[in-house]
């Protein structure tokens, strides 16, 4: 419990502490203490690397399938703000990207089919639980598997959800039932 | 498609009926609903306000649904440094006059073991069941969001 509070501690530091550089055409200041590149296996089985997403704005959450709760509800945010993009002619230049903490249940083939439901062209990632605790130390994510049975295990973890421009540095943080028109607004002032 | 079959027919009245409150002697329900997943879900959630009119303490523990393999009681809750984990409630107690929420981001009904994962617009039947009180059972429409 004491490691859980001091890298929540940690989050809200960075979080405090978020950039100082404003960037010309928004307002978002670069967080200089989470993000970087990486590289997990995408719902195709195909190795995904962040940077190759550079032209595009992303929006990264992480979450798991067997979540009946909160991540659905984020999911289905993050496709909101994707098809108010799309109307307006944006889509082609944001990513929505879900990374599971789960790969033993969301294999590529389950994110394959779970992700396209929700009509936001959603890159879903999973890989080896090192994998995706390396990346989530990178974004300041506390997960942790808790007992079950049956199958029947869930996961504590924090719900933030990124913003990252072009360059893949992280431009803001949302909670779980953040605003739409916030985030489509905040991906259009980094277009 | 037996589901859908079932189902379809179904869903107008069932929205209807879900703005009236469901009853079983002493308990009322409203509001209530499934949040619509993709059809390969394993699990999905439940929500409803649930009232003890009575006058004796009621423990709610879960429900049955035919297409589910079992529903448990739960919290999302938020601990001190922000981490958001389940809590497995093993009875929810309604004292007399208590008013229970179960919401997104809250206490919720979590249906696991899906054979058949219902649509939005559709709408199925949720048994409430209780440590010492006939079942209460009522239609939950199925929707992208809270009513």
């Amino acid at each position: 419990m004491n490691t859980r509070i001091a890298i929540g501690a940690l989050l809200l530091a960075a979080l405090t502490l978020a950039g100082c550089g404003d960037e010309p055409g928004s307002d978002l200041p670069v967080n200089t203490r989470l993000g970087g590149d990486f590289t997990l296996t995408d719902h195709n089985g195909e190795p995904f690397r962040l940077s190759s997403l550079e032209d595009r704005v992303v929006i990264l959450f992480f979450g798991y399938t067997h979540c009946p709760d909160i991540c659905p509800a984020v999911l289905a945010r993050v496709a909101q703000a994707y098809r108010n993009l799309d109307k307006q002619g944006d889509a082609g230049l944001v990513q929505p990207v879900f990374i599971t903490f789960d790969p033993e249940r969301d294999t590529p083939a389950h994110l394959r089919e779970y992700l396209p439901w929700f009509k936001a062209d959603i890159i879903g990632l999973t890989g080896s639980v090192a994998e995706i605790k390396a990346v989530a130390e990178q974004y300041g994510v506390v997960f942790l598997k808790t007992d079950g049975q049956d199958e029947v295990y869930d996961f504590t973890h924090s719900d933030f959800i990124y913003l990252l421009d072009q360059q893949g540095r992280v431009r803001k943080l949302y909670p779980a039932d953040f605003d739409i028109d916030e985030v489509v607004n905040d991906v259009q002032s980094l277009l | 498609m037996m589901f859908k079959a079932f189902f379809k027919p179904v869903a107008l009245a069932a929205l209807l009926a879900a703005a009236t409150p469901a009853a079983a002697g002493d308990l009322e329900v409203n509001g209530a609903w499934l949040r619509a997943v993709p059809p390969v879900s394993p699990t999905m959630a439940g929500y409803f306000e649930i009232r003890n009119r009575g006058d004796r303490v009621v423990k709610l523990e879960g429900a049955d649904v035919a297409f589910a393999g079992g529903a448990m009681l739960h919290d999302s809750r938020t601990d001190e440094d922000g981490q958001r984990r389940m809590v497995h409630l093993g009875s929810v107690r309604l004292d007399p006059g208590d008013r229970v929420r179960f919401a997104p981001g809250g206490k919720h009904l979590m249906l696991m073991k899906l054979s058949q994962v219902p649509r939005a617009g559709e709408s199925v039947e949720v048994c409430l069941t209780f440590a010492n009180h006939d079942d209460l059972c009522t239609d939950f429409p199925v929707r992208h969001n809270a009513p």
